[in-house]
């Protein structure tokens, strides 16, 4: 970083510089040796070579070119499949057996006591009987995957979605299944999916985060399911307002301190330049100092950041066909199609991992029709449209698109017409990003209960998603407090039937 | 169909086959050898039906080389031997086998994880089981070899029993040095006889003012005044930095600094976190305490004892009830719970566990609850030691309820059990005095329902089909309802129901849907249903008013409840007749209808309502505590699955700690008490190897940045060595012997020349000391959070130093996305960040950006980050464009300055230095040259500087 941008001049003289003593309290000067070039950190690790525990030399290295710059591009493991990911994530829980896994005994047992023991439920009370669905199942598109009439949609997209019929999960209830789904545990705190994957790969443009969450949720965990836990804070996930925000209150300021609220750009490099003198004159007093030279970066950085990052977020600059495309031109899917045409923009813009969230919408308790109804009115015309868009882009070849809940619903109901949650055997799809395309993977048992065929637990799920980004879930791990960890701590098997 | 019919005829073949192979391998047992002619029937079954199904099902992971979960099935030793979770086969009872639970999917495991096995397949298994498993070729003592029992005690290492932790403290001579002129303390031996065996030599001293900045921040988290920089520079006398640190030290800015500091370990905040963060209303009296204890000085050893013990320690003298000891048990109270968790016993023991993790890495240094699935890794801590500190815990109540639905945690009253009990009794009244007042409320609603659907339900038929003119043919209501000879109020409440609006309800759809014809029927239909309904609800409302008008005449203490309705049974009856807002329903709201004497006599309950609910009898003071409860006899759990159960784990401390000690200290398992007080007895022993140790190395930490031993909270093999043993024994013996006194610990190390060098050594560059390990200068560091916060503020002048107390009132927690989810946003307050309260699950923003931690786990050590979007709040936020506003009109305003004088004054204010002829040229220039502000420009960059935001 050499000088300054050029509206104000240089203040001070250029070092060496020898602080001219205030006599008026007659301190005594120290003698300052300034090194013409101060030797960097690295250099000096290179230079002394050693005394560094047991850490090897080289691992300091490469660990000390992530700190100075945490989020730069880094290759995979291996080839990757995917470049990015788009989580849409549907807070709740949204019910498979009334949206991707249908299940015929349902219909036929209506009404019937629960044919097994029930597991460990959320609901207090006595367990209902089974009920079926609601909502006709009809295939889409050639590969003929059933879908429910809450996504008719989603289903002209059918040929892009690789179902997973099998996912499992421990938490019961929301918190414990959304710290699950996010960060592989509910019991600690642990780095989110979205910080290890920026951790793994960094992201591919500096002026924006590598992890945006947008309008993500504050219960149920809140702010620990995109946290960087003890990964540095570079890899925490930005968050773009959060649920309990209209998008309007959002767009002025998405990112928050993103915008000066009084100084014009010109006027804002006026002071910058200042304080950047007053930082350099400071550091050419003091030994090299690394902190200090890194706080001098991020000042530019962030300059730079809030001069290109606004014009991602203005979603309005396009065209009124994909607005309506992503239906935001209707009240209902404004607010989600907001998001998933802001994902769009944040992905082709070189973000890493991006997470919407419909939130909190889908824990019918009861009330299922009316309340599934609504929440797949409001999701299902943006979904569609993100995938067609993308697709039209080219982009849905390397971008791992995400559907899932937290869990999905019970078979029996709850309550008369409502549904418990169902961690044992949920559905939900990806799209995109390397996976197979028209594709139904899993199982459940006859009343969608249990996941029995190829079951994919939240581990297995976190290792292929890190998978399809070339990233070798074992691999991928972080020394903290004397221990290696990863995301899937001791257990996650790589889907590979899924993978195009 | 077909599918299942086949697998049927498959299941019906294979029971067959299993009940012959059964009866035929009946005598086969463990521990003997089987008669030939059988085992040869039972091998081939193996072969042909068996082995298959293991090969290809369980041996990918299950086998010699990776032996997942312990368990190796490619040979028969090794399926005998079963797993780390124990045998495979139960010998007693084969059925109940936990291969069968484990493949059955019934039990928490589920194998093989990627889907269970085909029904056949399941009953190929079982039937092998009960067949005895038999397994060609296998030694049949084998089965009979004992497990090595998990968790037994063992040896520990010479390796282990040596290392340097475990060891007692030493009586380290301060040693002798060269320059005994700057080894002023005996602290500054210990630093300079390594630097001097190095041929290295400290760092010259720092200016004054870089000290005085030093050691305010240091000790109060604030900047010096101008006053105080004055007078400090004018005083020339050998103890004037002595007499500035006696002074901070008497401050009450001081407890606010470092009672922050051990928050940070105490993993303190104001809500559960995890699921439901729901708030702990109380938890501000323990962060207070924590406060008020550092500031008076109160003994260290007092300190834990309290924190862990304090309920159970008598009051001081003239008290009752022991308030402060209550309050100071938050330390184990305030951890993260799950409290939505269904499973409670996990639930439960998660919190034990969490309370061992806390208790073992603030006083202990170690990482204790890596012993619950196992033995330590790598240090030599048992799951014995685990499941032993587990068993005080699990002794221990933090909840009032941990069973309901979502737990309820514990609150402790700060009043005697008599007036806790008056209270409770006059909230019982009054709550049942509500009820009363709700039901006579109710009833005379109801009385009008009923009135209604006396007169009007025989024709709900009617009313939907009139309704439905209306609302879907656009006929007018009055004509149809005259037509039809109906009300035409209650038909407008039958088109206000029906008509189609936002909620989408299935009760409904064969309404909406029928077709013209089909109408009449679909509306006679709703009727019965509804007739039906209503006859079972007045049936129960009967039975209910009896019992409720007894209850008054025998002047009961309570009436009971109104019946319910389960709204999901018959959402059409509930929503016309109940609470759905439907045709029927009657509220406050519909009083109009009523007759006069009715009106009147809602408005008066309504009244008393209102009047009832300010009445409330007042809840005496409270805190977020942990108490006694009953003893349990606590097991190792294997694998940390607490259906599992290994060898008993009584009451206990650390075997390698404890070594000698244990039995006298132990609690058998079922006595009475926690054990806490027992627990903080030995943690305080004075010759006690660690918990002097890890806090002195604390004190140290928070004073340099680093401590002696560089892991504040692991003592253990994974952490560092400390740099300067002696030292640290030293202070530890130093910290002891004073009576466990902070400030005096504060007083041995600020007093030093260490501490008083300067951040530049011009005789030693950082590649001589790279980390700064051998203390060639005094170490820079970035302000915390709260000192660039509070800092600021106190800079311009809005800081309200008001003390302790808390800033928000409330229970439970707020809406799934509610604003109230978030922390109160510290840059909209003035008072100091230790007060802001914390919901864990949202922590405020700038917190997190400037790395405070998760208040979740114990922090001893802030891991600090430099990013951009950290820079983005210097040049951008609100708060620091207030607060360097504030600032610059003060100067602006002060007619006593020039311009020259007011830069002047900026660096002392902001930078606590004097500015150099040449910045105040600097800053001259750049006021002049900016467009508008100058003077708020320059303050912010001042502000934003690393020269404000870096402590020399």
């Amino acid at each position: 970083m050499d000088g300054t941008n050029g509206i104000l001049p240089e203040l001070f003289p250029p070092v060496p510089f020898i602080p001219r003593v205030p006599r008026e309290i007659g301190l005594t000067p120290m003698n300052y040796h300034v090194t013409e070039r101060p030797l960097s950190r690295r250099a000096w690790l290179r230079a002394a070579g050693m005394g560094f525990g047991y850490l090897g030399l080289a691992g300091l290295l490469a660990e000390e070119a992530r700190a100075d710059h945490p989020l730069a591009p880094r290759a995979a493991h291996f080839e990757p499949k995917a470049k990015r990911v788009i989580f849409l994530f549907m807070h709740g829980g949204p019910s498979s057996i009334d949206t991707f896994d249908p299940k015929e005994r349902l219909d036929r047992d209506h009404g019937k006591p629960l044919p097994i023991k029930r597991p460990l439920a959320f609901a207090d009370g006595p367990v209902g009987p089974l009920m079926k669905s609601p909502w006709e199942f009809k295939p889409g598109g050639q590969s003929g995957i059933p879908v429910s009439d809450l996504f008719p949609h989603v289903r002209t997209c059918a040929d892009d979605l690789c179902v997973i019929r099998s996912m499992v999960g421990e938490g019961v209830d929301h918190g414990a299944a959304l710290l699950q789904t996010f960060t592989g545990t509910s019991t600690f705190i642990r780095p989110s999916l979205g910080s290890w994957v920026v951790y793994g790969l960094g992201t591919e443009n500096q002026d924006l985060p590598g992890f945006v969450t947008i309008k993500p949720a504050l219960s149920h965990g809140g702010a620990k399911n995109w946290s960087a836990a003890f990964l540095p804070g570079a890899y925490q996930g930005t968050a773009i307002g959060n649920a309990g925000l209209k998008v309007d209150d959002i767009k002025g300021e998405p990112i928050e301190y993103l915008a000066n609220q009084r100084l014009s750009a010109e006027e804002q490099r006026y002071e910058l330049d200042l304080l950047q003198n007053i930082n350099r004159r400071h550091q050419a007093l003091r030994r090299q100092d690394a902190q200090l030279e890194a706080r001098i970066q991020a000042f530019e950085l962030a300059f730079r950041m809030q001069a290109e990052a606004p014009a991602v977020f203005q979603v309005e600059k396009e065209s009124a066909a994909t607005q309506k495309l992503y239906g935001l031109d209707d009240p209902l899917t404004r607010d989600f199609g907001w998001q998933c045409l802001l994902a769009r923009r944040l992905a082709e813009n070189g973000v890493r991992y991006i997470q919407c969230t419909h939130s909190y919408k889908w824990d019918q308790h009861s009330e299922l029709y009316n309340g599934h109804t609504k929440n797949a009115r409001e999701v299902d015309k943006p979904i569609a449209g993100l995938l067609k868009d993308l697709k039209a882009r080219g982009l849905l070849k390397d971008t791992l698109v995400v559907w899932a809940g937290e869990f999905g619903r019970t078979p029996v109901s709850e309550a008369g017409d409502g549904r418990d949650h169902n961690p044992y055997g949920y559905s939900i799809w990806m799209a995109g990003g390397g996976v197979k395309a028209g594709f139904v993977y899993g199982a459940t048992d006859e009343i969608g209960y249990h996941a029995v065929e190829d079951r994919m637990h939240i581990h297995d799920f976190h290792a292929t998603t890190l998978h399809l980004l070339g990233l070798d879930h074992e691999k991928l791990t972080y020394r903290y407090s004397g221990r290696d960890f990863r995301l899937t701590d001791v257990a996650g098997v790589v889907a590979k039937k899924i993978i195009a | 169909m077909t599918r299942m019919t086949r697998i049927d005829t498959g299941l019906n073949r294979l029971i067959k086959l299993t009940l012959a192979v059964a009866f035929v391998g009946g005598a086969v047992g463990w521990g003997l050898p089987a008669a030939a002619g059988r085992v040869d029937e039972g091998q081939e079954f193996f072969e042909k039906q068996v082995r298959p199904i293991l090969v290809t099902k369980c041996q990918g992971c299950h086998n010699a080389k990776f032996k997942s979960a312990g368990l190796d099935i490619s040979s028969a030793e090794g399926f005998l031997h079963g797993g780390e979770s124990g045998p495979l086969l139960s010998q007693e009872n084969p059925e109940e086998s936990r291969l069968l639970k484990v493949i059955g999917y019934e039990s928490s495991l589920k194998m093989p994880p990627t889907g269970k096995l085909k029904d056949e397949e399941i009953a190929v298994l079982a039937a092998w089981v009960k067949m005895g498993a038999p397994w060609p070729g296998a030694a049949p003592a084998a089965a009979a070899a004992p497990r090595s029992k998990p968790g037994a005690v063992r040896e520990f290492s010479e390796a282990e029993k040596n290392f340097w932790a475990f060891q007692g403290m030493q009586r380290p001579a301060p040693p002798e040095v060269k320059d005994a002129r700057w080894a002023r303390s005996p602290v500054d031996r210990f630093i300079l006889q390594k630097l001097e065996a190095k041929g290295l030599a400290p760092a010259p001293p720092a200016d004054r003012l870089t000290l005085l900045r030093r050691a305010t921040y240091d000790l109060t988290g604030l900047p010096p005044t101008e006053q105080e920089m004055k007078d400090f520079v004018a005083d020339n006398s050998p103890d004037a930095f002595g007499r500035v640190v006696e002074r901070l030290l008497g401050s009450p800015r001081y407890g606010e600094r470092w009672g922050r500091h051990w928050l940070d370990v105490a993993r303190y905040a104001d809500s559960t976190g995890n699921d439901e963060d729901h708030r702990y209303p109380h938890a501000w009296k323990y962060r207070d305490y924590v406060i008020d204890a550092f500031n008076r000085d109160l003994p260290y050893d007092q300190f834990v004892r309290e924190q862990l013990a304090g309920d159970l320690l008598p009051g001081s003298a003239g008290e009752e009830v022991n308030r402060r000891g209550i309050i100071a048990t938050g330390f184990l109270a305030l951890g993260p719970k799950a409290i939505a968790q269904q499973d409670k016993k996990k639930m439960l023991y998660d919190v034990y566990d969490e309370q061992v993790d806390v208790t073992s890495k603030a006083f202990l240094g170690l990482t204790l609850a890596c012993a619950r699935c196992h033995d330590h890794k790598f240090d030599p801590l048992l799951a014995k030691d685990y499941y032993s500190m587990i068993a005080i815990f699990a002794g221990t109540r933090s909840f009032k309820d941990p069973d309901s639905h979502v737990s309820v945690v514990l609150e402790k009253p700060l009043v005697t059990a008599a007036e806790y009990d008056r209270y409770q009794a006059a909230n019982r009244a009054h709550q049942e005095q509500v009820k009363r007042e709700r039901i006579a409320l109710d009833e005379i609603l109801d009385a009008e329902k009923e009135r209604v659907v006396r007169a009007e339900g025989p024709r709900l038929a009617e009313y939907l089909l009139a309704a439905r003119r209306v609302y879907h043919d656009g006929a007018a209501a009055p004509g149809v309802a005259r037509q039809a000879g109906l009300d035409e109020g209650h038909l407008a409440k039958w088109v206000e129901y029906l008509k189609p609006g936002e909620r989408v309800r299935q009760h409904l759809l064969a309404w909406d849907n029928a077709r013209p014809e089909q109408l009449s029927e679909a509306a006679r239909g709703y009727q019965e249903r509804f007739r039906e309904r209503l006859a079972e609800w007045d049936g129960k409302m009967v039975k209910w008013r009896a019992q409720y008008a007894q209850a008054l005449a025998e002047q009961a203490k309570a009436v009971p409840e109104r019946p319910r309705f389960d709204a999901g049974e018959d959402r059409f009856f509930s929503d016309v007749y109940l609470e759905g807002g439907g045709p029927y329903v009657v509220t406050e709201k519909d009083q109009a209808r009523l007759g006069a004497g009715d009106q009147e006599r809602v408005k008066a309950l309504e009244e008393e309502l209102a009047r009832l609910k300010k009445s409330a009898p007042p809840e005496p003071e409270m805190a977020c505590a942990v108490e006694d409860g009953e003893p349990v006899a606590q097991k190792v759990f294997i694998r940390g699955d607490y259906n599992s159960h290994g060898e008993d784990a009584p009451k206990g401390f650390p075997l390698i700690l404890a070594r000698e000690s244990r039995p006298a200290s132990e609690k058998g398992n079922g006595e009475k008490g926690s054990g806490r007080l027992e627990l903080a007895a030995w943690l305080t022993r004075p010759e006690h190897p660690l918990t002097a140790r890890v806090m002195a190395n604390r004190i140290w930490q928070w004073h340099f940045g680093e401590g002696l031993v560089r892991t504040p909270d692991n003592f253990g093999k994974m952490g560092e060595r400390p740099t300067h043993p002696e030292l640290l024994d030293f202070l530890a013996r130093r910290f002891v012997e004073s009576g466990w006194s902070v400030k005096a610990m504060h007083r041995l190390i600020m007093l030093s020349s260490a501490y008083q060098m300067a951040t530049e050594n011009p005789g030693a560059g950082p590649e001589a000391d790279p980390e700064n390990r051998l203390l060639t200068r005094f170490p820079r560091r970035r302000l915390s959070v709260e000192e660039m916060r509070d800092g600021l503020l106190a800079i311009d002048g809005s800081l309200d130093l008001t003390v302790g107390g808390t800033l928000q009132q409330g229970r439970g927690t707020d809406g799934e996305n509610s604003g109230g989810r978030l922390s109160l946003n510290p840059e909209k307050l003035k008072r100091r960040t230790v007060y802001v309260p914390l919901r864990r699950a949202n922590l405020p923003t700038l917190l997190n950006l400037f790395d405070f931690g998760d208040a979740t786990t114990v922090a001893g050590r802030r891991q600090l980050t430099n990013v951009a979007t950290q820079a983005l709040f210097w040049l951008n936020s609100r708060f620091l464009t207030e607060s360097s506003l504030k600032v610059s009109e003060a100067l602006v305003a002060d007619k006593n300055l020039d311009d020259a004088g007011r830069v002047r004054a900026a660096y002392r204010r902001i930078l606590n230095r004097e500015a150099t002829p040449e910045e105040v040229d600097a800053g001259l220039k750049f006021v002049a040259g900016a467009r508008r502000g100058g003077w708020q420009s320059l303050c912010r960059a001042l502000m934003s500087s690393n020269d404000f935001v870096y402590l020399d």
